[in-house]
């Protein structure tokens, strides 16, 4: 007998808790009309779009969805989109609906609805890290000393379900996730003082219902950069549905009334930090089949996950074009799993596919472009928004004749020397690249030979080149499956250094292998992209790659790896520094850093301006050819299809 | 029989815990985890992750657990409850990844492996008793092209040539509007069609090798001594034919149950991924690949309790429908 209570009573709760679950969506429905009647009651009938003689435009699709009238669901103030610099694009006015469709090889990870959904807390047109504007923020203030950061809110705007979003939203993120030890076990490097290791987590100041303040005890200049374009981040880290996550939250939630549902998640008793994790969403899992029912502030909601993932546009989405329309123009994004890179490429010939942006490769293009008349679409040559394959010798391995070597300038230099840049750019990016100009662009072999001599390294009788110990000196390039160009360069390079009487080889490894031998500090020599070099908003300058026990030095403050040497750590004090400082004098740094790595070659950076191809549905409009092709992925909610 | 049947069953345990356990370490011997795999994508991707993210992913998935924690954790819901865990890469129970696909690869799998019983074994037989004629050299080359070339080459071939003909894509299993929707008349209406060429590449290289076998099992049969005499006393060719030698030659379609029945549900990996295949296979191959080793531990343990179950079935079998295995067994 006890056992059937506790039956029923176990169905009646996860039946009330299912039925909750349905609840925020009907709830959103019946109290629809409501508002509704409230806003016209003269015209209580009339479609949404056509009443309140708005100015604001809407979508078709909402029609007889039983929703708010459109200028209750934007805040006060929307945004004007800006995610592209005015001289990338001629916005034009776009009309409503369709379905654009994208293909992803990755079982839930979709990059193309990534890049199309995430939205920053403020934003840097063309991601050029240019200037910082608000963007779900209405508006930032910085204090003088850059320390005090001052964020409003645009006052009405709402969840995809409705709910309004407030600094309630922001305080419980910050109070009751950020800084709580169960849910973030380590504070996160960037919410710390100049984001360094050593810094102290901000504080958090709640000003009114709309405004709130983020103070770091140090200045922290580049803080705005970080929310705007570092590690793509979204606004997720410190905005969080509160109605929505409260659920799962012990200090709202008694934990006793959780325990079925962490038992039903398979979490043992009491790990109620483990359910929370499990319900709440990153913004690099807008993907996941668990943001179906999430609210979220991104332009497309996530309806169907599965091998065909549905997306459909989000009625509550607070960006605006010139004309008042609520973006985003295309209706529904369709997201659909292709087992391998060449189907996908197949699949943009046939006309199946209306934006790839992940799986289009330099190589690919003279292929497309012979089908864009029959496929219906367009080959984009964009840039890329990093460097595409560069070379990277181990400084800190531990080998005391490698490292003597490889720590000599003299010996980059050398090599540097040595690189056919044009030859790389013709053979690897068919063209679609300049040679880097600013670590010298010239082939020099009898300069390189003269180095090399000097430093010691005398060739032997089979006309290789003996290191300090006698023995032939190797370079063996370890090279990731990763990207194919890896291999292609990587073959080039090793012709083209064996020149000078170096014994190099190449070897292609897998690329779970590349990263943990890359993070066991295993590697001698490798090819990988950097930012840094193309977005100068990101410190990241492959110092984990060409020493990466310096580099954990230095980002643990000392606790792990290895003391580097005093002008790698000026370097690393000048890359560091970015963060510190104010958009104007952080350009000045990146000069002097890139002054730095030609004078030094920390590592080879062989080529520069190189094409990012994108294929695209020939009906889509507001795109454009300028600019890195990730930002014209970004500013996604402004494509349209032409009629 | 009973008896044997028992003992065999009881067999299996021993045998299951040692398949489970290899499976569950193999996965994990590659250096890193999933989390490796998955951090590392992201990084690549330009995405910043978070060091308490990595921390609870791992706590949420149990890989801050040491193997055997998580071997146990896996097969202790397996045995309790038939749960058969999280796929970490998906995001969903390893059911319902699985599940969905399960349907369509065997639909795939049965209707080919019918279609190569229905080809493969008249050809056979044909072959056999009009051995050195025309046909015969004809099947034979035929025969011998299906088994040289790889089923992927040739499903790359039609790809290639219909995109190049038709401007279409022959993947996938359903036309888009029915991609994702729930089953209905239309969608199997439409499922049919889809089939015809995933169907005829799985089975080329089955029809082929059974052609082959047949023939050469028909070929041994028919030069044997009672077939002679069979002959001899007066049996009509075509009750002779029947009623001994083709019972004999069909034997390696039972003998081979034991891999028969794992690979209908495995489905063909590589013809899968080349054709796009909503199938199982592909799924196995990338759960491998990224260590996700609830799902494709789960799906190798499957697919040894298919095959340690389908082995004893082709045993079982074999004593039926030959009496020499039969009293063979008691004669000692």
């Amino acid at each position: 007998m006890k056992k059937i209570t506790q039956a029923l009573l176990s169905i009646l709760l996860i039946s009330s808790l299912t039925l909750a679950g349905c609840q925020s969506s009907d709830s959103k429905d019946a109290a629809a009309p409501a508002t509704a009647d409230v806003n016209n009651s003269s015209t209580p009938s009339s479609s949404p779009s056509s009443s309140s003689s708005s100015k604001y435009g809407e979508s078709p699709f909402f029609s007889g969805k039983n929703l708010p009238p459109v200028l209750d669901r934007l805040p006060l103030e929307p945004k004007l989109t800006n995610e592209l610099p005015a001289d990338y694009l001629n916005l034009e006015i776009g009309t409503y609906g369709g379905t654009l469709r994208t293909a992803r090889t990755d079982v839930v990870i979709d990059n193309d609805v990534f890049i199309i959904n995430n939205e920053p807390l403020v934003n840097t047109p063309g991601l050029l890290g240019e200037e910082v504007t608000p963007n779900v923020v209405k508006d930032f203030k910085v204090s003088d000393d850059q320390k005090e950061f001052t964020f409003t809110l645009r006052e009405g705007q709402k969840w995809s379900d409705g709910v309004p979003l407030t600094v309630e939203d922001v305080k419980f993120t910050v109070e009751d996730v950020l800084f709580n030890p169960e849910l973030t076990p380590v504070f996160p490097l960037w919410l710390k003082s100049s984001a360094g290791p050593d810094g102290k987590p901000f504080t958090f100041q709640v000003v009114d219902d709309y405004t709130f303040k983020i103070i770091f005890d140090k200045p922290y200049g580049g803080f705005l950069m970080q929310l705007a374009v570092q590690g793509w981040r979204g606004y997720t880290e410190l905005i969080k549905p509160k109605h929505f996550l409260q659920k799962y939250h012990t200090k709202y939630t008694p934990l006793e009334q959780l325990e079925p549902e962490i038992k039903a998640a398979n979490f043992g008793t009491g790990e109620w930090a483990k359910l929370f994790i499990s319900k709440d969403l990153l913004n690099t899992e807008f993907s996941y089949p668990k943001a179906v029912g999430f609210p979220v502030l991104t332009p497309y909601i996530q309806v169907k996950s599965g091998d065909k993932a549905l997306y459909e546009r989000n009625p509550y989405y607070f960006k605006v074009d010139a004309k008042g329309n609520q973006l985003p123009y295309i209706d529904k994004l369709e997201s659909n799993f292709v087992q391998n890179l060449e189907v996908v490429k197949l699949k943009i010939m046939a006309g199946e596919i209306d934006h790839s942006y992940e799986y289009v490769s330099i190589p690919d293009v003279s292929l497309l472009k012979e089908h864009e008349q029959e496929g219906g679409y367009k080959v984009y040559v964009n840039n890329l928004h990093r460097t595409a394959n560069d070379i990277e010798l181990n400084q800190t391995f531990d080998d005391p004749v490698w490292r003597q070597v490889v720590g000599d300038a003299r010996f980059r230099q050398a090599l540097n020397l040595a690189l056919d840049k044009q030859e790389i750019d013709d053979t690897v990016f068919y063209g679609f690249a300049n040679p880097a100009a600013f670590q010298g662009a010239e082939r020099d072999l009898d300069k390189a030979n003269k180095l090399l001599d000097e430093i010691g390294l005398k060739k032997g009788e089979d006309g290789l080149r003996k290191g300090p110990d006698g023995k032939t000196f190797t370079i063996p390039l370890e090279v990731s499956t990763q990207m194919a160009d890896f291999a292609t360069l990587g073959q080039l390079v090793v012709e083209q250094w064996k020149q000078l009487g170096l014994d190099v080889s190449l070897k292609q490894i897998d690329n779970t292998l590349w990263t943990t031998r890359n993070k066991a500090n295993q590697l001698k020599a490798t090819i990988m992209f950097t930012p840094g070099p193309v977005q100068w908003a990101r410190s990241e300058w492959g110092q984990n790659i060409w020493a990466p026990l310096w580099d954990q030095w230095w980002n643990s403050a000392g606790a792990q790896g290895e003391e580097p040497p005093q002008d790698v750590k000026d370097l690393f004090q000048s890359i560091f520094s970015l963060r510190e400082l104010p958009i104007e004098q952080a350009k000045q740094k990146r000069e002097e850093i890139k002054k730095n790595f030609a004078d030094k070659v920390w590592y080879f950076i062989h080529s520069e301006n190189i094409a990012a191809p994108v294929a695209v549905n020939a009906k889509i409009g507001n795109f454009s050819d300028k600019g890195w092709g990730i930002a014209q992925n970004f500013a996604g909610e402004q494509w349209f299809f032409r009629k | 029989m009973l008896t044997y049947i028992s003992y065999r069953l009881l067999q299996m345990i021993p045998l299951l815990f040692v398949i489970s356990v290899i499976v569950f370490v193999i996965i994990q011997l590659p250096p890193g985890d999933f989390l490796t795999t998955y951090v590392e994508q992201l990084r690549l991707s330009g995405s910043d992750v978070d060091a308490s993210t990595i921390i609870q992913l791992k706590a949420q998935y149990g890989l801050d657990l040491p193997l055997y924690g998580q071997y146990w954790v896996w097969i202790k819901n397996i045995i309790l409850h038939g749960d058969l865990g999280m796929s970490i890469q998906w995001n969903l129970p390893v059911s319902e990844v699985i599940g969905d696909r399960l349907l369509l690869t065997l639909l795939i799998s049965v209707i080919s492996l019918i279609l190569i019983w229905i080809i493969a074994i008249p050809i056979g037989i044909y072959s056999a008793t009009h051995q050195y004629s025309w046909l015969d050299y004809a099947f034979s080359f035929v025969g011998f092209i299906g088994l040289a070339i790889p089923g992927f080459l040739i499903a790359l071939l039609l790809v290639y040539f219909v995109f190049n003909l038709t401007g279409l894509s022959v993947t996938g299993l359903f036309s888009p509007e029915y991609e994702g929707a729930p089953w209905s008349w239309g969608k199997l209406l439409d499922l049919l069609p889809h089939m015809i060429v995933p169907v005829i590449i799985v089975g080329l290289s089955g029809t082929a090798a059974l052609i082959r076998i047949t023939r050469g099992m028909m070929l041994d049969e028919l030069s044997k001594q009672y077939v002679i005499t069979a002959r001899a006393k007066g049996v009509s060719e075509r009750r002779l034919l029947f009623k001994y030698p083709v019972r004999l030659a069909i034997h390696p379609l039972v003998s081979t149950i034991g891999w028969t029945i794992p690979a209908l549900i495995s489905g063909e990996a590589i013809i899968s991924i080349v054709l796009n295949l909503p199938t199982t296979g592909p799924i196995l191959l990338k759960a491998l690949m990224v260590q996700d080793m609830y799902l494709a531990g789960s799906f190798l343990l499957i697919l040894s309790v298919l095959t340690v179950f389908g082995t004893l079935l082709s045993d079982i079998l074999l004593a039926v429908v030959d009496p020499r295995i039969r009293f063979g067994g008691t004669r000692s």
